[in-house]
């Protein structure tokens, strides 16, 4: 198994997330990145099809909300968030070509 | 149509539940808000944001399961679809893949009278995603839509023509609204019907197409007919059908091309992980399932029962505010009910643009009414002069009829007087009905009601002017 990822592929994650690194970071992330993924890759060695299904490791169920409001922000806070609006609405690049 | 071949037709339904807020955030189901007003931080996927499981859209998609006849799942639990899209920012799509809340249902469909069963597959809870709209070079959204709790309705490949989708999706429709669970409304997209259609000339089903976001019942019924057709003739010159997502061109009545459909198109499900196992409690399903709204089946067979026509029976059905009035109303004259409901009272209600809840007029006044009207203690004119102000005061039937002095005449002796006044002023009429013309009894009903000003009451005069005939 390797110990860093490349450089590269540090970099496009970085891009994907739209962060920005300086090259020690970079350094650092490489090697995190990959014991991270290390890490996921022992789920595939686990054979555990005939179990029942585990959706969450706790034994409790579900509690029902009920039918009520209670949070509603306006659309000013989500333009902070978003790259383009027009009007009240999300702009984005278009997304189907009839 | 080629008959050598058998067309198989199913419908994948999805209708939005009326409830107060989304499926998974508390932010409001509000249709026709302005763009992104009932939304939250859930609706846009914040990092770090939960869902939450809205328990009356559960009940509301259990009421849809019991009525639909399926066995309810008592342990469910929700998958994520995921997907790429802007309109979903998740990155997935809450739904029920594995474990829906109903299976193995079934709706009665009847078609020239004759009954038959369409299967429901099943019926699963799912979230809606925002509502997108493409012009030029760019996409609009609006994420009021982003989670609103959807259920999705997938019948069994039962339905044979045209018409028997068409009688399917209405009354499915009719069951649902009836339940109060969605409000159905297609052109407001509250309700959304894919159709699925093949053809084949064996047993085995042939290769079937999907044509979605159909427009409208009858355009359901339009797209099995012209699908059926389109495969049928390209089958003929040889050709293979694909499995392919189609459109539906109301204008030009036939399908085009959307995409051929992926192979192994791969949503990557897997069970949602914040959201724990959902039990559905025995003593809970029957709660509601003893709860169920009265179902226009039933209520149609009251209305015959009781001696309502077919066609004002049908009527009161399709009109959910007037049938709902004569809920509990059974033990009145439901003929003369629903005659006032169909006549004048939706007259009125279309002329004043009022729904019935918006006017005066509650279920004791209108029994109070039928009871009048039937014993004869008042006619019908009188029922037509007060009537808006039965609509829009709070006076009772009686009260109305005091206050502006128009109470029906059922003094016997003043009666007895104005009919024998008649009978002696038109001669020819009493020998007339004396040599076995009945019709006379009507023109001299027709004088008496005239000299007391339409006020009698007709049942009395009648009795007491058949009795003053046989005196003579």
């Amino acid at each position: 198994m390797k110990e860093k990822l490349e450089l590269c592929e540090v970099e496009h994650v970085a891009n994907l997330a739209r962060i920005e690194l300086t090259e020690e970071e970079k350094d650092q992330y490489a090697i995190d990145l990959k014991k991270l993924l290390n890490e996921v890759e022992k789920i595939s060695e686990i054979k555990n099809y005939d179990e029942e299904l585990l959706i969450t490791p706790v034994e409790h169920t579900v509690s029902l909300r009920k039918d009520e409001n209670k949070r509603t922000i306006s659309f000013n806070e989500i333009k902070k968030n978003i790259p383009k609006s027009s009007g009240n609405f999300v702009e984005v690049p278009v997304m189907l070509h009839e | 149509m080629n008959r050598d071949y058998q067309v198989t037709a199913g419908a994948e339904v999805h209708c939005e539940l009326k409830s107060k807020t989304k499926m998974f955030s508390d932010s409001y189901n509000n249709y026709g808000t302005m763009a992104n007003t009932n939304i939250n931080e859930i609706d846009f996927a914040y990092p770090g944001t939960l869902p939450t499981v809205n328990g009356y859209a559960v009940e509301l998609a259990l009421k849809a399961s019991l009525a639909l006849n399926c066995k309810i799942n008592k342990k469910m639990h929700f998958d994520r679809k995921n997907y790429f899209y802007p309109d979903l920012p998740k990155g997935y799509q809450i739904t029920q893949a594995r474990s829906p809340i109903g299976t193995d249902g079934y709706l009665e469909i009847e078609i020239d009278g004759i009954t038959k069963k369409i299967g429901i597959h099943d019926i699963h809870i799912e979230e809606d995603t925002s509502k997108s709209t493409h012009y030029k070079e760019k996409s609009f959204l609006d994420f009021n839509r982003n989670g609103v709790p959807l259920i999705e309705i997938v019948s069994e490949p039962d339905i044979k023509s045209d018409k028997e989708m068409v009688a399917y999706l209405e009354k499915l429709r009719e069951t649902l609204l009836y339940l109060n669970v969605s409000d159905c409304k297609i052109e407001e997209g509250s309700m959304r019907c894919d159709v699925n259609v093949s053809v084949s000339k064996t047993e085995t089903l042939g290769t079937r197409t999907e044509t979605k976001n159909v427009g409208s019942i009858h355009s359901a019924g339009m797209v099995v007919l012209v699908e059926a057709k389109r495969q049928i003739e390209e089958l003929e010159k040889g050709n293979k059908i694909q499995e392919e997502t189609r459109r539906y061109d109301e204008k030009e009545n036939k399908t085009t091309l959307m995409r051929i459909k992926e192979v192994g198109n791969d949503y990557r499900y897997f069970p949602e992980p914040d959201i724990p196992f959902l039990i559905l409690e025995d003593s809970e399903i029957e709660r509601v399932r003893e709860n169920l709204e009265v179902l226009p089946d039933a209520r149609r067979k009251t209305y015959l029962e009781k001696g309502i026509s077919l066609g004002n029976a049908n009527k009161l059905i399709q009109n959910k505010q007037l049938s709902d009035f004569l809920l509990n109303l059974e033990d009145i004259d439901l003929v003369i009910a629903s005659n006032l409901l169909l006549g004048d009272i939706s007259a009125y209600l279309n002329k004043t643009e009022k729904t019935l809840k918006e006017t005066k007029l509650t279920q004791e006044k209108l029994k109070d009414l039928v009871k009048k009207l039937s014993s004869g203690e008042i006619t019908n004119k009188v029922f037509k002069e007060i009537l808006t102000e039965l609509m829009e005061t709070e006076f009772s039937v009686q009260e109305i009829i005091s206050s502006k002095g128009i109470e029906t005449i059922n003094d016997k002796s003043y009666l007895i007087e104005i009919v024998n006044k008649i009978i002696e002023g038109n001669k020819n009429s009493v020998d007339d009905y004396k040599s076995g013309k009945d019709r006379a009894i009507k023109y001299l009903m027709g004088q008496i009601m005239k000299e007391t000003k339409g006020s009698a009451n007709p049942s009395l005069v009648n009795q007491l002017l058949l009795e003053e005939l046989s005196k003579r």
